[in-house]
């Protein structure tokens, strides 16, 4: 296998991820999968600046972390599109309830602010310690953690959780989906 | 001084089971567009912008040249693949 199809095949392997973070940022899959392309063409025209033997996806995902936070400065007066497309990406998900739960927390995740999102993505779903996170974010370790913790409190908040520790277990999910029925 | 203090203590913690099963259904969501894998644009992209790489590196037309071109992989790779376990797969 030459290099550059090794390269080509790291890249690849980071697709799926990648794409996970773009819509969990952006809220929406079109534009999700613009971030994601556009990432590719960077990495790709500069992987001269890529480190061998370092983590390759962080690699990636700091690239399109920047991306999106400067394309979110110049769109930030425009009404952001949080939820349009994303239902595109629930189809492969049989159960209504689901459906519903993920459709309340989309909206909730959509109204955090970017810093706290991205925090808690990157910490929350794609793995990252929390020092993989900071160096994603070019942020301290503490920063990220406080991103998270308020991210977890905001989203409690918008989602009807009480933060009190005296209910049942099935509190969150009673919320999120009574939430989704209330009229 | 406290203005508008919330209901709950500030900065108050969640339970760990609010927190685990918001990081449920965060991973849930994340996991969701995970499987569904590599879309063609994707690959597509890659293996035009790996052929472009190709061609490039077989247009010196003296054998001697390829330990120049060669180098510029060398810098790319160093020593090590970037298959390596660092690469974080689907989870």
């Amino acid at each position: 296998m030459t290099m550059r199809a090794s390269v080509r095949d790291a890249m690849l392997a980071a697709v799926p991820s990648l794409r996970a973070f773009a819509i969990s940022l952006s809220g929406n899959v079109d534009r999700a999968d613009d971030l994601v392309q556009e990432t590719l063409l960077r990495a790709m025209a500069n992987i001269n600046s890529f480190q061998p033997g370092t983590n390759m996806s962080a690699w990636l995902f700091t690239i399109l972390r920047n991306l999106f936070r400067s394309e979110y400065r110049k769109r930030r007066r425009e009404v952001e599109d949080t939820d349009g497309g994303y239902a595109e990406t629930l189809k492969s998900h049989p159960e209504q309830h689901s459906r519903v739960e993920f459709q309340e927390f989309r909206v909730a995740l959509a109204k955090l602010p970017p810093d706290q999102r991205e925090a808690l993505i990157l910490v929350g779903a794609s793995g990252f310690s929390y020092e993989e996170a900071a160096a994603i974010c070019d942020c301290a370790v503490g920063t990220i953690k406080s991103r998270v913790n308020r991210a977890r409190t905001r989203l409690s908040d918008l989602l009807s959780i009480e933060g009190a520790d005296d209910f049942g277990p099935d509190r969150t999910t009673r919320a999120i989906l009574s939430a989704g029925g209330r009229s | 001084m406290q203005t508008d203090a919330p209901p709950r203590k500030t900065g108050g913690r969640l339970s760990r089971e609010d927190q685990r099963r918001l990081g449920d259904i965060l991973q849930r969501m994340y996991d969701d567009v995970l499987h569904q894998g590599v879309p063609d644009r994707f690959r597509d992209l890659l293996n035009e912008l790996e052929g472009e790489g190709e061609r490039t590196k077989s247009i010196p037309a003296a054998p001697q040249e390829e330990g120049a071109s060669g180098s510029d992989s060398d810098h790319l790779m160093g020593t090590k693949g970037f298959d390596s376990p660092n690469i974080k797969g689907p989870h």
